[in-house]
This record gives C-alpha cells, sequence and structure tokens, in this order.
C-alpha cells in the first residue's frame, strides 16, 4: 500500500526531489532564471501577485538515523518533541502477490485478523479493549507488494503499546471467531463491488492491461474466501512476516537511545526467516502488446459514463521516467493547471472529476491513464478530447511556459515532503523497500531541471501510444455502444452479479 | 470545490479532490470535540480587524511551510427554495479569478459578460413564451458566438497556477450546510502572494465563465449523488427528515435549480454572505504572528464590512411520526436511523458527543461489538451526532450495511434494542473513562496538522462563535453522568422522532 500511495502521488514525490535545488541554490534553465531575480524575503510592499519573487525555500530537514538489529530488523528512528505522541510503523516484505490462485484474498484477511484476532499472550476482545482505552490505535494492512502496521501511541504508554504492537506483529493468534468474522466481511465486500462505477471502472481496467489473472488486477471471489482457513492464516504469517523482512519507523517524543534499547528487548529474540524476494509473474504477452486500440464496457444504470482511457507504461528505472513524470504534470496530473483540466472542465464544462495519472512500476510496468466522468450523451466529446490531447503531446513540443510552470511548482513545493518526520521517514522506508537508491528523487531532480521540450517530445513520441489505448467505459450499455464505435469496436464485459 | 457532507465539525464527510482519480475522504478530526491540547489555550493568537474579519494563528516551526484555512459563516443553511446549491455554486465561482486575475483586460471583458448574461436570460424568457426553433436557435448562437469573445480575455485558471508556481500544495474549497471553506498550504515565505490573491477575491471576484462552471457542478452532482447508492440515500433521507428547515436540501442543490442558478443571483449570494465579518481565517505553521498581522492588516484590512446577513428563520417543526423513505438502486441495501436532536452548544449536545462515542467509536463500541462482532448482521455500523451540520437542530444518525443474509430490517431490530438498552441501563464508568481517553488524545493529535489545525480553529470560530469551544467541550464532556444519557436517550430516541432511509435493490429492467 505505501508503494501505491507513493506512486499516486507521484508529482508531490516528483516535487520532493528538485526541492533540494532550492536549497542548493538553485540549478539551469527557466528555474534558475526565474529565481535569479529572487534576493528579498518579506515582499509586503509587491501588490501585483504576478510579479511576486520570493527567496527559495532554505530547509534542510532532519535526517532520520538508520539502525539495524541483529535479526536484521531495520530501523529508522527521527525524535520529534513536539508532541507527547510516538508513531511506530512498520513495512513488511509480505504480499498478496503471495496468494496461492485459489485462496485470493488471504494476504488481506490475514492483515485484518493479525490486529483483530488476539495474540499468544492477550486475547482478542482483551487487546482490542486495552489498546482503546488507552487510544492507541493500532492498524494492520497487507496489499499486493507489501503488508504495513503501525501504532500512535501517546508517549506515556509507549512500553505498553509498543509490547501489545509487537505481539501482534510476532505472535498474531488469529483467534477462530475473528477470522471468521473477517471472512464474513470480506464475501460482503465482494457481493457490494459492483455497487460503485467507480470501483467498477478502476478494477476492470486494471484487469484490461493485466490480464485478470495478475497479482495487480485478481480480485478475491466468494469462493475463494470462503477456503481460507485459520491454519492457512498461521502459515501465512510464520512463512512471511520476519523480522529480516520488516522495516521499522520510529517517530515522535522519544529519547533514541532508550528507544533502541527497548526495541531490542522487544524485538531482539524474533528470529530471522527466509523473506521471499517479490517475484511477479510477467504480463501476458497478448495484454501487452496487442498492438491496436481495445474497446470495452460494463452495462450499468448509470447517469455518467466512468471513463478510463490508457495503457501500460514504464518501469521506475526507465530513462524516460523523469520526461513521461513531468508530460503527466502537463497533460493532466497538476490539477487547474492541467491540459485537461483546462479542455475538458474548464473551457468545455464536461466533467468535474478529469485528469491523468502516471505510475511508473518498480517490478512491473506501471500504468499511463486518464479519466473522465461525464454525462452519457458527452462520452464521445469526452473520449475524444482525452485522446486529442495524448495525441497533441507526440504531435508538439510543449510550450516553453508549460515547462517553466511544472519546474517551478517542482521547485517550490519540493519542501512539503518534508513537512513532518513521519513523512521524511516514510519517505526513506519507501525507497528502500523498493530497492530504490536513498537519493533516488535527488537523481531525478537533477534529470527533470535538465529537461528540454525536445527531451519531453522524443519520450512522449516513444513511450504514449494513442493507436494502442485500452478504452473503458462503464454506463448504460444501450446508449453507450454507439457513442464509443468510432473508437474501435465496443464489446461488453459481462459482470458476475456479486462480486 | 466539493460538497461537505454530514460534516458534524466540518472536517468529516464526503469530500472528492478537484480533480484526482480517488475519492479523498477526509477525516482530520475523528472525536466528538477534536482539537485542542496541553497548550494549545497559550499557542492560539487571535486579532480582530476593523472590518470584522477573524484572524487565529499558532506557529509552529518545524518546516517552513503554512497552512491556512479561511472560513465563512455561509452554505446550504442560507439557501432558499429554487436557489439550492448557489452556496456551493459560488464556491466554484471563487476560482475564476478577480478584476485583475484570470482576465487579460476587465474593462473589454465586462460588457460581454453583461451581454451573455442579457442573453442567457432572454433565451429562458422566450422559451418560456414558446418561441419557436428558429428564434432559439439564433438566439443560442449569439450567445455561443458571445462566449467565444469572452473566453479570448480570460486567463485560465489564473488564480490557481500563480499558487503552484509558487509552490502552493492542496489549493482546495467545500461547501457544507453550514460553512464555506477555501484552503491551501504554501512555503511560509509566500505568505504576500497568498494574502494579495485572496484579499482580492474576497473583495472584487468576476463570476466568468459561470454557464460552463454550472456544467461543470451538473457533473458533479451526477458523479456524487445521482450515481452513487450513498449520495442518494443521504440525499432523501436528509430531505424526509427535515421538511421545513433547509438541511432538508442537499449543498450541492437540486438538478433544477442548479440548471436555473444565474450569475446574477449567485453575485447576490456573494455580496450578502462573504463580507470580512462572517469570515475566520486560520493560519498555522512557520510564522511571525506580528508580521503575518501587519500583512492581513495591509490587505484584508481594506475590504469594508457589510451589514450582517439575514438570520435563517425557518426552524424545523417537532417531528410527530415516524418517516421512512426507501431509494431504488442498482446496490446491496444501506439502512439510515436519524432522530432529530439540538444544535451545537446545547446542554444535550454534549451529551450527544459521549453517545457518538459510546455507540460508535472503535471496535469495542457498543453497535459495533453487538450488530457487528455478535449478532453478525452488518459488516460495519456507525455514528453521527450532527448530520447535515451543526449550526442548527440536527440528526443523530446510525448508519449500517447489512450483510447477507441478514436484512436491513434485522440491523434495524438490533440498533433499537441497543438504544433502548441505553434508556434502562446507566452506562459504565469504564465507558465514559474510555471516551475521555480518546477525547483527549485526540485534541493531542489535532495539533500535528497545520491544516487540521487551521481548520478546527476557524471551524469553531465559526459556528461556536469561539475557538475555544474545543476546550470547553472537553469540560462539558467529562461532566455527563449515566443519568444525563439515560435521560437523553429516553428524550430523543423514540419512534416518533425517527427517520429511516433505506437503500433497496431496484427491480431488474429487462
Amino acid at each position: 500500500m505505501r508503494r501505491i500511495s507513493r506512486q499516486l502521488s507521484a508529482l508531490s514525490s516528483f516535487c520532493a526531489a528538485v526541492a533540494l535545488i532550492a536549497s542548493l541554490g538553485c540549478a539551469s534553465g527557466s528555474v534558475s532564471a526565474f529565481f535569479n531575480q529572487t534576493n528579498q524575503t518579506n515582499q509586503i510592499n509587491q501588490t501585483d501577485p504576478r510579479q511576486m519573487v520570493f527567496a527559495p525555500v532554505a530547509f534542510t530537514p532532519p535526517a532520520p538515523e538508520r539502525v539495524v538489529l541483529d535479526n536484521g530488523m531495520v530501523v529508522y528512528l527521527l525524535e520529534d518533541h513536539e508532541l507527547p505522541l510516538v508513531t511506530i510503523t512498520a513495512t513488511i516484505r509480505t504480499g498478496g502477490w503471495l496468494d496461492p490462485s485459489d485462496k485470493i484474498g488471504l494476504a488481506g484477511i490475514a492483515g485484518a485478523t493479525m490486529r483483530t484476532g488476539g495474540t499468544q499472550r492477550i486475547g482478542a476482545a482483551e487487546l482490542d479493549r486495552e489498546l482503546e482505552h488507552m487510544a492507541a490505535p493500532v492498524s494492520v494492512g497487507i496489499g499486493t507488494e507489501s503488508g504495513s502496521a503501525m501504532v500512535d501511541v501517546l508517549a506515556k504508554d509507549l512500553p505498553r503499546g509498543l509490547r501489545l504492537f509487537a505481539d501482534v506483529l510476532m505472535t498474531p493468534a488469529f483467534d477462530p471467531a475473528r477470522v471468521e468474522l473477517a471472512k464474513l466481511q470480506t464475501i460482503e465486500g465482494i457481493r457490494r463491488r459492483q455497487d460503485q462505477p467507480q470501483s467498477i471502472v478502476g478494477r476492470e481496467f486494471a484487469k484490461l492491461l493485466y490480464g485478470p489473472a495478475h497479482p495487480y488486477a485478481r480480485e478475491s471471489t466468494v469462493e475463494s474466501v470462503s477456503k481460507i482457513t485459520r491454519d492457512d492464516l498461521l502459515a501465512f504469517h510464520a512463512n512471511t512476516v520476519h523480522p529480516n523482512g520488516i522495516i521499522l519507523g520510529v517517530t515522535g517524543d522519544f529519547d533514541r537511545a532508550a528507544m533502541l534499547v527497548l526495541l531490542k528487548e522487544t524485538f531482539g529474540a524474533w528470529a530471522k526467516g527466509d523473506v521471499a524476494p517479490i517475484v511477479l509473474p510477467p504480463v501476458a504477452t497478448d495484454v501487452a502488446h496487442a498492438d491496436k486500440t481495445v474497446v470495452r464496457f460494463v452495462g450499468k444504470s448509470t447517469s455518467q459514463t466512468h471513463l478510463r482511457v490508457g495503457h501500460l507504461s514504464i518501469k521506475e528505472n526507465d530513462t524516460d521516467y523523469p520526461a513521461l513524470t513531468v508530460l503527466n504534470d502537463i497533460l493532466g496530473g497538476s490539477s487547474f493547471r492541467s491540459r485537461l483540466f483546462n479542455d475538458v472542465r474548464t473551457k468545455r464544462g464536461l466533467a468535474y472529476s478529469v485528469g491523468s495519472s502516471f505510475r511508473a512500476g518498480v517490478r512491473e510496468q506501471g500504468v499511463w491513464a486518464m479519466r473522465a466522468e461525464t454525462k452519457v450523451e458527452s462520452t464521445q466529446e469526452a473520449i475524444s478530447r482525452l485522446t486529442a490531447n495524448m495525441e497533441q503531446l507526440r504531435a508538439q513540443p510543449v510550450t516553453d511556459e508549460e515547462l517553466a510552470e511544472a519546474k517551478e511548482s517542482f521547485v517550490n513545493s519540493f519542501v512539503f515532503s518534508f513537512a513532518s518526520p513521519s513523512a521524511i521517514v516514510g519517505r526513506l522506508i519507501g525507497l528502500e523497500y523498493d530497492g530504490l537508491p536513498k537519493d533516488f528523487l535527488q537523481q531525478l531532480r537533477d534529470k527533470v531541471v535538465k529537461l528540454t521540450k525536445e527531451d519531453l517530445l522524443a519520450a512522449a513520441r516513444k513511450q504514449l501510444h494513442p493507436d494502442q489505448l485500452r478504452i473503458l467505459a462503464v454506463g448504460p450499455p444501450n446508449a453507450l455502444v454507439p457513442l464509443l464505435s468510432s473508437f474501435g469496436e465496443a464489446k461488453e464485459i459481462k459482470l458476475p452479479p456479486e462480486g | 470545490m466539493r460538497v461537505a457532507r454530514g460534516t458534524r465539525h466540518g472536517a468529516r464527510g464526503h469530500a472528492a479532490g478537484l480533480l484526482s482519480a480517488a475519492f479523498a475522504t477526509i477525516i482530520l478530526l475523528t472525536s466528538p470535540a477534536a482539537g485542542a491540547a496541553p497548550g494549545l489555550a497559550e499557542r492560539v493568537i487571535e486579532h480582530k480587524m476593523a472590518n470584522g474579519l477573524t484572524v487565529l494563528l499558532v506557529e509552529r516551526h518545524q518546516a517552513p511551510i503554512v497552512s491556512i484555512n479561511i472560513t465563512f459563516g455561509v452554505g446550504g443553511i442560507n439557501e432558499l427554495t429554487g436557489s439550492t446549491g448557489v452556496a456551493h455554486l459560488y464556491e466554484h465561482m471563487a476560482f475564476k479569478g478577480t478584476h485583475t486575475i484570470g482576465t487579460k483586460d476587465y474593462a473589454r471583458e465586462r460588457p460581454l459578460l453583461d451581454e451573455l448574461d442579457r442573453l442567457s436570460t432572454e433565451i429562458e424568457l422566450r422559451r418560456a413564451a414558446g418561441a419557436d426553433a428558429p428564434e432559439l436557435q439564433r438566439l443560442r448562437q449569439a450567445f455561443k458566438d458571445m462566449q467565444y469573445r469572452a473566453d479570448q480575455l480570460v486567463v485560465g485558471n489564473e488564480m490557481s497556477l500563480l499558487y503552484q508556481r509558487h509552490g502552493a500544495v492542496g489549493l482546495n474549497a467545500s461547501t457544507g450546510k453550514d460553512v464555506t471553506r477555501y484552503v491551501i498550504s504554501l512555503p511560509a515565505n509566500r505568505l504576500p502572494l497568498w494574502a494579495a490573491i485572496e484579499s482580492d477575491r474576497m473583495a472584487h471576484p468576476v463570476l466568468r465563465e459561470f454557464y460552463k462552471e454550472r456544467a461543470v457542478v451538473m457533473e458533479e452532482r451526477r458523479l456524487r449523488t445521482d450515481d452513487s447508492p450513498n449520495g442518494l440515500l443521504y440525499e432523501a433521507f436528509a430531505a424526509a427528515a427535515f421538511q421545513a428547515h433547509p438541511y432538508g436540501a442537499p449543498t450541492i442543490g437540486w438538478a433544477s435549480d442548479i440548471q436555473a442558478l444565474t450569475p446574477a443571483e449567485t453575485e447576490r449570494f456573494f455580496r450578502t454572505y462573504y463580507g470580512p465579518a462572517n469570515a475566520t481565517i486560520g493560519i498555522v505553521g512557520d510564522i511571525n504572528p506580528p508580521e503575518v498581522i501587519a500583512l492581513i492588516e495591509s490587505t484584508f484590512g481594506k475590504i469594508p464590512s457589510l451589514p450582517s446577513p439575514p438570520p435563517v428563520v425557518t426552524a424545523e417543526p417537532e417531528q410527530h411520526g415516524e418517516r421512512r423513505v426507501e431509494v431504488e438502486f442498482d446496490a446491496e441495501p444501506i439502512v439510515l436511523i436519524g432522530y432529530h436532536k439540538p444544535s451545537i452548544g446545547h446542554p444535550d449536545d454534549f451529551v450527544f458527543d459521549v453517545l457518538e462515542s459510546i455507540l460508535s467509536e472503535g471496535v469495542t463500541s457498543r453497535l459495533y461489538h453487538r450488530i457487528v462482532r455478535e449478532k453478525r448482521l452488518a459488516p460495519a455500523i456507525g455514528a453521527d451526532a450532527g448530520f447535515p451540520g451543526t449550526l442548527a437542530p440536527n440528526l443523530f444518525v446510525i448508519s449500517a450495511a447489512s450483510l447477507a443474509p441478514h436484512t436491513t430490517a434485522e440491523v434495524e431490530t438490533a440498533v433499537y434494542e441497543e438504544l433502548e438498552r441505553l434508556k434502562t441501563e446507566p452506562v459504565s464508568a469504564k465507558e465514559l473513562e474510555k471516551v475521555l481517553n480518546n477525547l483527549d488524545a485526540s485534541l493531542v493529535r489535532a495539533l500535528r496538522s497545520n491544516g487540521g489545525l487551521a481548520g478546527q480553529l476557524a471551524y469553531f470560530q465559526t459556528v461556536a462563535r469561539d475557538w475555544r469551544y474545543v476546550l470547553k467541550a472537553r469540560e462539558r464532556i467529562a461532566a455527563v453522568t449515566p443519568q444525563d444519557i439515560q435521560r437523553v436517550a429516553r428524550a430523543y430516541f423514540t419512534k416518533a422522532n425517527r427517520t429511516v432511509a433505506t437503500l433497496v435493490r431496484a427491480p431488474k429492467k429487462s
């Protein structure tokens, strides 16, 4: 989940990268031109917002300490004594990618019941009572490529809060009644999957891109969840949650030396295990390389057509990553400033929600996608505008202003990547988890500031494929078919009635 | 640019990001009176300006950033029949610029905007009078031509662009029943930019691109309400529970009202409700308060004060009998159960804060324990002590989905059993202690976020006329006794005071 949240906020991590430029006195190109004029600090005399100039934001964020315990557990620590609170996160190398194909949903239920099922030391009901009585929320969740757990505790309750948190991680008991309830809740969630068009379009689009069996797209079923047993959960925990697969993040009101002693006492006896590297099956060839546009729709009685248009994209280590990040910002990633917002929303009034997202994959191809929701009769116009804007990125260079604005926004908002100790620590943990260098963002920054219009054009021509799109529409089927026909033969995806 | 629904404390409820792929449910404050901490009372600097504007500042120097929340005491509660949605539509229009921002030449633009409005009115009048198709076609073409000419003078989204170039993040706004809020975070040394832009838009907004934005709001309504099982159910629920008071109308507006809103009407709404005395600015971050106050005085201080806006006169009459509504949708069942209750500040309102926590806060809460864990009738259940607003008498709402094969009728029965138990058995000291522990912790946690704190201060200053409400409420909540809870449960949790809305699956269409 951590992984996904970082990718979904591509622009903000992107901004993070460049902020250092500001503190380093800024770099080349239009960004430096912008800053060259700026040496005042309090421009109260400046009245026209268009003319205002400001000093670059100078900020050296505090550097967390990284410690490795004897059993391989990595710990990042950053003290922050403003408030009497301590937050401890655990990023766990496990995930739904490990689910057997007949028991999809196993990892998710394991995460839920690690939290709710009690521990070997304390029963489920007593654990809940104690945590809620001391207002110390503990959460556990397991996503496709990682697990995460957290405790947020008042500093006065740290020893007890940490004890309970550690037991949840190390010795969950998977109380049978809680397992049964988690399965029922999951099944009810499956039954309600098709209730909201927004949810349908997101999940079906992933299947269209990766194929329905890929871990990025596959879904649990009533049948797969029904098969999951308590023994499966015990085994999943025993086999995938190990100290040498965990990165802890500790922030807040504590003393580092005392905290390290406490952590060693708490986790030191936990033995290492075999931590499997994350291996995803390749995207099915026919899915990845379909060389023409594919149009699909899901029938649902709605007032709008809920649209996704896009295709698979690159991995994060691709040399075009910086260019695509900026291209996405200009196309539809940057809210008000973006081309899609201005064209589809502001100028045409076709949609409230419109934009694009670019998510590079670490272990697998990422996704380049555009979205809009528009009243059914505007479907054709909306799709045409999405594709036209995408094609435009290949046809002509972006303007000097667009590139300068993207870079300035990038540079000047950098400081928000360091807004809090937990953000600073979380970022480093995310990078380490993904095997990316801790100066990944600085490297990205260096590349971004050097980008030219020509670089962007070349990347767009290489990486954007308007002739190989996946177009997915959710809406009233009889109305949709003729509206979609100009983009290709529209075939219906039939959904099971319950999940 | 979102509609906040059921925002007891302004920071909760459904909220969609402006543009983003995902619905963002904003949960900044999780418990009844979230907000202060040890030391909050000493950390807030309050400044009242001659024109009535209130400024609340808190220094936090962890990073050179600042978050600002401007809260206006206006929302759906101020709308009249036929004009629902005007508060929210104005909030959208507030992003369109001013006499100087968003335009190439306002002097040339103004007459074109006036002409557009005249043509729009004429089209409506002629259509109503039964004008023939060619005439309407001619008028619509004239409108389009005029719109094209006006567009040539627009600098699209310039305000947002200025903010973003200077590194601002989180630019957004929301409209609720009680308040309308404008939020942003930016590098702290760019506050002069913020002051220039915001004081300009508080004084000189221009409602350009009005007709297109009205269409955008229609799309927002379709997205949030018409295509959303929850959205449609809450709309019908509020309309059933409130027959007289404006809390019964949707904040985003009825579709027909939105489509009939005019620039003149929307601007009139602004002129009535957006005076500086009706606004509070919360500023939290890496600031020097005297400098910021001087900056705000030199910018916002120039805005003339306005007459007090008219009070809301309509009061919801007492309910005499249970009301039940159904909404058909292609989705699984949901049930909402609401009871009328008093507004913020009423002595019983603090008891409802405690009730909300006892019934629904956490997995050890009474409803979750009994209905989700023991009886397994629902996958989840929640309670909200302030729907759809807090300023006026509102509803205590319990919401749940049913867990198949159980029905919402079974959920209802089980909920009523729990409410009856509150009337007959005193709650335990341990439960009250848990409520207070969680409240105290949430008061500390609220200080972790610049934006959350700025929003909380501005919110309570607006709806309770005092940002210290959170501190005072803590003491009132601590004083609630088991007998208070029994009394309140008996007085309010009655069948005659109840409204129930149920989402049911539509019969299959052929």
